[in-house]
């Protein structure tokens, strides 16, 4: 129930993460995974990021440019587009805000 | 499993989940570096494919937005019921199909990756819409200010072109609203004749100049590598516009 619960949240606000993500510099699918991971979401599959990934490109929230590395097949590094930026400012203020409401509402339930 | 069978496994993974992707309208160069940018992914994850990326079949459909079946797709959007319509088409024709399509309620919303027009209509109040196109190749200054007062909203834009949409109720009022509609189209690709005239005639030129220069030199090396240049001088520019382009669109 709880995992539900967290999996039904996180599939609602990935988008918003990844584009969160980018904010300091471009970077490839793997490390958004690693990045998002390490900051308390537990081990993302590729098969849930990289269609978010793909339909953030589709909409022009982010940019993609695939390289070739020295060592292996090469990758898709991903950027943030100013049109990403404003969405990402504009839907974050409204998660941040239905956060708030969230933590008054269980604050008076007298939940810490 | 050995490290052969997973081998042998992500492989088959990666064929089959080209071959779908190709089947959904990805264009090859784009399914070949989605694969590869997968394999990488996998590379540094571990496991099999199936278990970092799920099913084939589901995983394919995932990574095409707009091939989920929503095609067309009743969605919500405010309190109207909306079906959604992706389709491309050459610009030979593409003013036409548009003005076509207009009239049958289809408003474009955007220009995706993949260069589709992606279009909704309202099944609830469905509206006429008009088009026009403008080249944009010295950029689009000013544009965007000179046509609105004619009502006209930058809807999309590909290349070299920006479209722009206009509801016909600014001219026709409440004539234009439609009382019913055809149903979408089954097509997606709308390729006209000139177009595939045009390519032939370019395929044609190009292999007579490989052949001319094959027969000068009497070999057919270098009338290999003299259409391999051609190709590559003429990607040159065409790369340097869309960096151009790339970089235009990620400034802040």
């Amino acid at each position: 129930m709880t995992a539900d619960r967290r999996a039904s949240w996180f599939k609602g606000v990935l988008d918003l993460l990844v584009l969160a993500s980018l904010t300091d510099g471009e970077s490839y699918g793997y490390e958004i995974a690693k990045q998002l991971g390490a900051a308390g979401f537990g081990q993302i599959k590729g098969g849930t990021l990289y269609p978010v990934l793909n339909r953030l490109e589709e909409a022009g929230l982010v940019a993609a440019e695939f390289r070739a590395t020295e060592k292996g097949p090469g990758r898709r590094y991903y950027s943030l587009t100013a049109a990403g930026r404003e969405v990402l400012s504009e839907q974050g203020e409204l998660w941040l805000a239905f956060d708030g409401s969230v933590r008054d509402v269980l604050a008076k339930a007298g939940v810490k | 499993m050995s490290s052969t069978n997973t081998a042998g496994a992500a492989s088959a993974y990666w064929d089959d989940l080209g071959a779908r992707l190709r089947e959904l309208g990805l264009p090859a160069g784009h399914v070949r570096t989605t694969v590869a940018d997968l394999a990488a992914h996998l590379a540094e994850s571990g496991g099999t494919a199936e278990e970092e990326f799920g099913p084939v079949e589901e995983f394919a459909r995932e990574l095409v937005p707009g091939s989920m079946g929503e095609d067309p797709l009743p969605a919500a959007e405010g309190d109207s019921r909306v079906e959604v319509w992706r389709w491309t088409a050459d610009t030979f024709v593409d003013e036409e199909l548009l003005g076509r399509f207009g009239d049958e309620g289809w408003e474009m919303r955007r220009v995706d990756g993949l260069g589709r027009f992606v279009c909704h209509r309202d099944l609830d109040r469905p509206q006429r819409w008009e088009y026009r196109r403008e080249l944009v190749t010295r950029g689009r200054e000013g544009l965007d200010e000179r046509l609105a007062p004619e009502g006209w909203e930058a809807c999309g834009d590909w290349v070299i072109y920006a479209w722009f949409k206009r509801p016909r109720a600014a001219s026709l009022g409440p004539a234009a609203e439609l009382s019913t509609v055809p149903s979408a189209p089954s097509r997606r690709h709308f390729l006209s004749r000139r177009f595939y005239a045009l390519l032939g005639l370019l395929a044609t030129a190009l292999a007579a100049s490989g052949v001319t220069v094959a027969l000068r030199d009497g070999d057919a090396a270098s009338g290999l590598g003299y259409v391999t240049g051609l190709l590559a001088g003429a990607a040159v520019p065409v790369a340097g516009f869309l960096a151009w382009r790339r970089w235009r669109n990620r400034r802040p």
